[in-house]
């Protein structure tokens, strides 16, 4: 099984809601050291007041509660008031009937009591992985974007061209001129930059018109 | 050798053929012997008769007749010649004895001729029949002596009148010549006479003969009649009876092998109740078992509720240590903590498979125990599958009773009609309630329970108590529960059981079908001295 950085987990808040006492205290102080803050509650209600006041990454419920179910929640929470939290149910039974209603919520992952620590982490940490890419992706572009607005816009504008026109080979097959024909940019500045990113190990030539990109030489950098 | 084969060819025939043979033959002897006699006696009679009429008489008249001459002619001739009588006197007396002589001749004739003496003809055939030699009756020498004496008679007769005449005119010497002659001629007829009374003698005498041979011959065959008809009743009497012994015997030995097998049957019979009996324990033993396994898996996923929860929570602690351990956070106080609470959980499991175990338990010895505890033990037992179903259950048990008997028995009763009543709740949406109501009265303790599960099918009512008989599914009924309850609450506790649906109130709401399990259970003198 592939080991998962589990530390992501620290930045997010969990909702965790179990009827049982005992089990809702034991599970909240295990999950607590993983993650920012654990609501452990028993009822739809105190959930909901939670939900209201901050800000909730994961749900983590259990199916049968007392005098209500975890799945009537979900569907109050995404039919009454639009929430879409990402949820993970926590249940005793195995019964298929429960499971039928949580893939229509779109439930995460479906957990059968006793819980098991590892799995439930490894499921929150699949969850949010893609949370955590986002803002990633968010972040580099942003990075990305300021950059390009104060140094040359276009040697920033070519090094995106190269990136988007490369084959499933990672090699560019392109003349001066098609780049040129794209972005209006002196042939002279172009010959610097495809002069620059091969000294730099990053773009060689390999053919004519061919340049192969070479992810490994940026991590030199 | 002849008469044992034929013994035993008479054995052979079936009896009802020889009690036939031996009446016909006591009846055929008996007739032929009356006939035979009667025969016999007739004869006999007959040839008295015959010989007496025919015989005896016609010799007195032929003695008389002779007489007659001897005394009346010879000697009045005799007197006469003598003159000792005068002829008027000879005349009377001669004339007399004419008179005399006619008669008895004509009265001989009249009988020796006579048809009336003749043998009958059952005589005849009966000589005939037994070939008793035809007498020779020579009848010509008779009717030749009669002949002559007819002729001697007139001759005497005329000869006599001749005399008279001559007496008359005293013409002695002719007289004299003449009853010379007439003494002659009274000879000659006295000869004739005994001729003729010598030839009846001899008739008599043959007849007297025949009627001896019949006589003999008669005697002879009914004697023989009466030896056979003996005989042959004493060979079949005996036969009959030996008959009568090996029918006996054989009825006996019937009887016997009879009574031989009814003892037989009996006591297989018997020993058939035997094993019937034991096998109906065996039965109910094995139902009781087949009961308490139904129960097993019921409260085998008792425990497992019972259980899920701490369970989870224990692996979640272990789990926790880990976690902290690897993380580097885990503390003496969050361990000491951790532990106790794990502890805690683990104790509570232990209590539960404790209170389920005593359920499982096997019956040892009766018991005393209080009825109110069974009841609560019972639904405390039964508490979690009625928590996840959200039935609420009602106690209200007034009066509290030292029972004595097997506890776990009672308690697999309420047991069982929770569960039932939990089944027919589970299908409802509404409230769902169970009510206990017990109750004392002098002799014996009630106990009500109601649920407002829609009450029982009326189709399926009666037939709740039978065994194997259920509406569940195959998997999760046996259809043994209610009537193991019914078992144990009629034969281990002298009660009864009943169901029936009722209008109810629970909670001072009213349920229109509600099913009523009333239990009434007597309250024995020793239970009464607990009190």
């Amino acid at each position: 099984m592939m080991t998962r950085n589990l530390n992501i987990l620290n930045e997010f808040n969990i909702l965790y809601l179990e009827d049982d006492d005992s089990l809702l205290k034991h599970t909240a102080d295990a999950l607590d050291d993983f993650v920012k803050n654990v609501f452990a509650v028993k009822t739809s209600q105190e959930a909901m007041r939670i939900l209201e006041n901050k800000r909730i990454d994961v749900i983590i419920s259990d199916i049968l509660l007392e005098n209500e179910t975890g799945i009537d929640f979900l569907k109050e929470l995404q039919e009454d008031k639009n929430i879409h939290i990402p949820t993970v149910l926590t249940t005793a039974h195995t019964d298929t009937k429960y499971l039928l209603d949580a893939i229509k919520l779109k439930v995460e992952n479906y957990i059968v009591k006793p819980i098991n620590l590892k799995e439930l982490l490894n499921t929150l940490h699949d969850i949010l992985l893609p949370l955590i890419q986002e803002r990633e992706i968010q972040k580099n572009s942003n990075i990305i974007r300021t950059i390009s607005a104060i140094t040359d816009n276009k040697q920033v504008e070519v090094v995106k061209y190269i990136l988007d026109n490369l084959n499933e080979k990672d090699e560019l097959i392109s003349s001066y001129s098609d780049i040129m024909q794209n972005i209006s940019i002196s042939k002279p500045t172009l010959i610097k930059l495809f002069k620059e990113l091969s000294d730099k190990k990053i773009l060689v030539k390999t053919a004519h018109k061919t340049y192969k990109f070479e992810n490994k030489a940026l991590n030199n950098i | 050798m002849a008469f044992k084969k034929l013994f035993i060819a008479i054995d052979k025939v079936p009896f009802t053929y020889k009690a036939s043979i031996l009446l016909f033959i006591i009846i055929g002897g008996m007739i032929s012997i009356v006939i035979f006699s009667q025969i016999s006696i007739y004869t006999i009679k007959n040839d008295f008769d015959v010989l007496f009429e025919k015989r005896t008489k016609p010799i007195v008249k032929l003695e008389a007749i002779k007489d007659t001459y001897k005394i009346n002619i010879h000697d009045t001739l005799y007197d006469l010649q003598n003159r000792n009588i005068t002829l008027e006197q000879s005349r009377d007396i001669i004339g007399l004895g004419r008179q005399i002589i006619n008669k008895n001749w004509n009265q001989y004739l009249e009988i020796t001729l006579s048809k009336k003496y003749e043998p009958t003809f059952l005589n005849k055939i009966i000589k005939k029949f037994f070939i008793i030699g035809e007498q020779d009756k020579n009848t010509i020498l008779k009717k030749s002596i009669s002949s002559n004496i007819n002729d001697k008679h007139l001759k005497i007769n005329n000869m006599l009148s001749k005399i008279l005449i001559e007496f008359k005119k005293e013409n002695f010497k002719e007289t004299s010549s003449l009853i010379n002659n007439v003494y002659l001629e009274i000879n000659t007829v006295s000869i004739y006479i005994t001729n003729l009374t010598n030839y009846d003698l001899s008739m008599s005498v043959s007849e007297k003969r025949d009627t001896q041979n019949i006589f003999n011959t008669i005697s002879t065959i009914l004697n023989v009649l009466i030896i056979l008809v003996f005989a042959f009743s004493i060979l079949f009497s005996a036969i009959i009876i030996m008959n009568f012994k090996k029918l006996h015997f054989g009825l006996e030995d019937a009887v016997c092998a009879k009574v031989e097998e009814l003892q037989a049957l009996n006591e297989s019979l018997e020993r058939r109740i035997k094993n019937e009996v034991t096998n109906s324990r065996k039965k109910d033993l094995i139902m009781f078992q087949q009961a308490r396994h139904a129960s097993l898996g019921e409260m085998i996923s008792n425990i497992a509720h019972q259980w899920r929860q701490p369970l989870g929570s224990i692996m979640m602690i272990i789990q926790g240590f880990q976690t902290k351990m690897e993380l580097g956070k885990l503390t003496p106080e969050f361990m000491q903590e951790k532990v106790n609470d794990a502890v805690l959980l683990a104790q509570n499991m232990s209590n539960t498979l404790e209170d389920f175990q005593n359920f499982f338990k096997p019956n040892r010895d009766k018991e005393n125990f209080s009825l109110k505890d069974c009841i609560e033990h019972s639904f405390e037992l039964s508490k979690y599958i009625l928590d996840e179903e959200k039935i609420e259950f009602i106690l209200k048990i007034k009066d509290d009773v030292k029972m004595h008997g097997f506890y776990n028995e009672l308690s697999y009763v309420f047991l069982n009609i929770i569960s039932n009543s939990k089944d027919a709740l589970s299908l409802k949406i509404n409230k769902r309630l169970i009510e206990v109501r017990v109750k004392k009265s002098k002799k014996k303790i009630r106990i009500n329970i109601v649920d407002n599960g829609g009450g029982i099918d009326d189709k399926i009512l009666p037939h709740i108590f039978e065994p194997y008989y259920t509406t569940k599914y195959k998997s999760t009924g046996t259809g043994i529960g209610l009537y193991m309850s019914q078992q144990i609450i009629e034969k281990h506790m002298q009660g009864t059981i009943a169901c029936k649906n009722i209008y109810y109130k629970i909670k001072n709401q009213d349920f229109e079908n509600c099913a009523l399990f009333a239990i009434t259970i007597p309250i024995s003198e020793a239970d009464k001295n607990d009190d």
